[in-house]
């Protein structure tokens, strides 16, 4: 299967499409429709140097797929994140295109 | 990994979804109390606490092993307490990281359990007195396992939890046959099979995360 010059894979989303915003998204799905996570506990558990989370979750916002809200735990300011409704579709529509990529006869039988 | 690799797209299809798969998977571990924090402290509380009770107040009021009177009950409480504060503490680390609808969930479902065993205490603390020693120490015990076993079945319906939903069904079960069974056995049957499950069900949920 070639890659890049693949039309179908080149269709795919260009906003997640990049290995790690396709991270940052796929960690923040878990989440339920209203939660957010702290900044923090997201960059642990995507192993991100805060610097290069903060350069991703921008590039996201700007694509409207995630809300980056900053607010205060008692005195301690704390950042939160969380997928929009749009991130979410985008995702699915991205997983989606994945397997349909690697399946193609059972999504023409859909 | 640099920000070069990180902007690079994947090639193949497969990896990509095994890497959406794996960051899924970290994040829900994150984000989930350690299942051994949030049951085996109660399961081990239930184990020890109970088989000492079983020992010194056994069927028909046998002493099968002669342990002062207070110690049972004390060993039980204190192990009780310390689950108490274990769990609290796991599930609200866990709430420290993550705001919305689940936290308040949680909080809603932990201040649940707190209310409805107060509730019941009071009620067991009036009515213990008038009762028989054996009898009082049943309603006691099959009163508490009775709850224990709604709000973890409420639990699983809350989140969706198969396991934690079937150990409800399963200490509620058990608790019915050990209260049929009468006074003492109520004791042996719960500590193993209801103390035993809980242990159980905690390491089959972190097998699960892992």
């Amino acid at each position: 299967m070639s890659e890049s010059t693949d039309p179908q894979i080149t269709e795919l989303d260009p906003v997640i499409h990049a290995q790690a915003r396709l991270r940052v998204v796929s960690a923040l799905s878990v989440l339920r429709d209203a939660d957010r996570i702290t900044f923090p506990r997201l960059q642990d558990s995507l192993r991100m140097s805060a610097g290069n989370l903060s350069v991703h979750l921008r590039k996201l916002e700007e694509a409207g797929y995630v809300e980056v809200t900053k607010t205060h735990h008692g005195r301690t300011p704390a950042t939160l994140v969380r997928l929009t409704r749009r991130g979410r579709l985008a995702f699915d529509d991205y997983t989606a295109a994945l397997r349909a990529l690697l399946d193609p006869e059972r999504t023409e039988d859909q | 990994m640099g920000t070069s690799d990180d902007d690079l797209p994947l090639g193949d299809p497969a990896e990509s979804l095994a890497l959406i798969e794996r960051e899924r998977a970290n994040l829900e571990r994150d984000i989930t109390p350690d299942p051994r924090l949030m049951l085996w402290p109660w399961g081990f509380a239930w184990l020890i606490g109970l088989t000492l009770i079983f020992l010194r107040y056994g069927p028909g009021g046998r002493i099968l092993v002669d342990l002062p009177g207070w110690l049972p009950l004390v060993t039980l409480m204190v192990l009780m307490i310390s689950a108490g504060i274990i769990t609290g503490t796991a599930g609200g680390r866990i709430s420290r990281h993550v705001s919305g609808p689940t936290s308040r969930q949680g909080l809603y479902y932990g201040v649940t359990w707190s209310v409805a065993f107060s509730g019941l205490s009071v009620l067991f603390s009036r009515l213990s007195n008038q009762l028989p020693e054996a009898e009082s120490g049943l309603l006691w015990a099959g009163g508490m396992v009775a709850l224990t076993g709604a709000l973890h079945m409420t639990g699983g319906a809350l989140w969706n939890d198969r396991g934690l939903f079937f150990l409800g069904v399963w200490t509620s079960l058990i608790n019915v046959i050990g209260i049929l069974v009468g006074t003492g056995w109520h004791s042996l049957i719960v500590a193993v099979a209801g103390g035993g499950g809980m242990i159980v069900a905690g390491t089959i949920g972190w097998l699960r995360l892992r």
